[in-house]
């Protein structure tokens, strides 16, 4: 359980982050919650970590141009505990409240869980149904890209080695949405076996811009927009609903472990989507 | 762990994708992480790889070896590797057909992975062997385009 020898270096700005990281060898090292253990049973073997936790401008929440830039060394409990994010866009302040046990949440960020693309980490489904943008810096380059176009399939982004993700841009919700995260936790890690989140807004009895993410369900995060499609314009019946999320899993590869069956995931997506959209309703005004 | 599905090739048709398939110089550009694959006797590679998935890094050393060619309906492939992190032991059968122009490839197979990969990452071993499947498709999809 003692990680081979490796070199640490703490830098103060993103520049000097990157310049370090264009040695191959090296590698960003955010909260540390998945990175270390895999470093403690040598299943990751960095010559160098590259600390990023001193850059202060990664660590700031902002809102700016009706939109939240939330830095990507933000911890998962300052997410859920932020006034701003609380108020404006409570969807991810509330599935930040559901990641793993306080440990976990305080050290954790939401820049190291989007790289890490875990199948089964929370985030995904609240920032899919967010429609939200990542920044990302490498030498001298930055690009904004939807969160769509960054994952790429289980445990793989399109971040380029020696890139760094350095914002998660969610948009600024009104007051009159109505947004829910719901998830069957893996009981030991807290990990999503399925989770669900959606917003929406209801206006003359209609349900309108529906947005549904799932995680757990396949190898990442998706938008579910045929779910969607078929919810959009009704009044949210309890028929409509149930019929709406029938087809979650539709054309989904599910994942299979020792927690749950590809079957067993697929029934849990349907259920866990009706409750998301049932309480989502009635938080809408 | 059973490891079935199958991949569709728009591109080419099962003769083609056959000899793709039997092409180490192909093989090793497709398999993430492949870097290289040498032939060591009729039908027979040794294989170097350096899996990279997520944070876990870890080099392997196998062999893949091919048997039951039917040209060019169908092959068995035997995988083996091992490395500090852990091993890897599949076999499996392809079966390829053809579709439209292009080919429909079905796999069926059995992987055991053992070692320290498996006993700490058993929640991820199979999306991970299912991602790695899909890469290895759409690369093949891609030279199959040339
Ligand atoms: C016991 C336990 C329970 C957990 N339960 C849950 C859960 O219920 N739900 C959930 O969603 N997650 C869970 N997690 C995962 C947790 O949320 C991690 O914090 C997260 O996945 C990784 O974030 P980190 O900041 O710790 O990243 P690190 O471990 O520091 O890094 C992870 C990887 O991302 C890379 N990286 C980090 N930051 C950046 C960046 N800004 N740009 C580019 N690459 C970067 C690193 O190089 C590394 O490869 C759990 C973890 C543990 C240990």
């Amino acid at each position: 359980m003692i990680p081979q020898n490796f070199d640490y270096a703490a830098p103060s700005t993103i520049e000097e982050a990157l310049e370090l990281l264009a040695d191959p060898e090296a590698k960003a090292l955010a909260g540390g919650m998945s990175l270390i253990p895999l470093m403690k049973l040598r299943l990751a073997a960095p010559g160098r970590l590259v600390d990023l936790r001193r850059i202060a401008g990664l660590r700031e929440i902002r809102q700016d141009d009706g939109a939240l830039r939330i830095g990507a060394l933000v911890t998962h409990s300052e997410i859920e505990s932020s006034p701003l994010v609380r108020s404006r866009c409570p969807l991810l302040a509330e599935t930040a409240s559901h990641i793993g046990d306080l440990q976990v949440r305080n050290a954790g960020t939401i820049g190291g869980s989007i790289a890490h693309n875990d199948p089964a980490a929370d985030y995904p489904a609240a920032l899919f149904a967010l429609e939200a943008k990542v920044k990302v810096a490498g030498k001298g380059t930055e690009r904004t890209l939807p969160l769509e176009e960054l994952v790429v399939d289980a445990m793989v982004t399109a971040l380029e080695p020696g890139e760094l993700i350095t914002e998660v841009i969610v948009p600024v919700e009104a007051a009159s949405t109505g947004t829910s995260y719901q998830k069957m936790r893996q009981p030991a890690s807290g990990f999503a076996i399925v989770g669900v989140a959606a917003r929406l807004e209801k206006s003359n009895g209609r349900i309108g811009s529906v947005r549904v993410g799932v995680t757990g369900l396949g190898p990442s995060g998706f938008r579910a927009r045929r779910v969607e499609e078929l919810l959009d314009g009704t009044a949210g019946s309890d028929g409509e609903i149930r019929e709406a999320a029938a087809v979650v899993a539709e054309g989904v590869e599910a994942n299979a472990d020792l927690h749950a069956s590809a079957d067993y995931r697929r029934h849990l997506a349907q259920v866990f989507t009706v409750r998301a959209i049932r309480a989502a309703l009635a938080r809408a005004s | 762990m059973r490891i079935t599905g199958s991949a569709r090739i728009a591109a080419a048709a099962p003769e083609q994708i056959f000899r793709l398939l039997l092409d180490p110089a192909v093989l090793s550009k497709c398999l993430p992480g492949c870097e290289g694959l040498e032939r060591t006797g009729e039908d027979e590679y040794r294989m170097r790889m350096k899996a990279v998935i997520g944070a876990v890094s870890g080099a392997f050393d196998g062999t893949v070896r091919l048997s039951d060619q039917k040209a060019p309906q169908s092959f068995r492939m035997a995988v083996e590797g091992s490395g500090r992190i852990g091993f890897v032991k599949g076999e499996g059968l392809l079966k390829l057909a053809g579709q439209d122009g292009g080919t429909e490839i079905a796999y069926d197979g059995e992987v055991q992975v053992g070692g320290m990969i498996a006993s700490v990452g058993q929640r991820l071993l199979d999306a991970t062997a299912r991602m790695i499947i899909r890469r290895f498709f759409t690369r093949l999809s891609e030279e199959a385009g040339q």
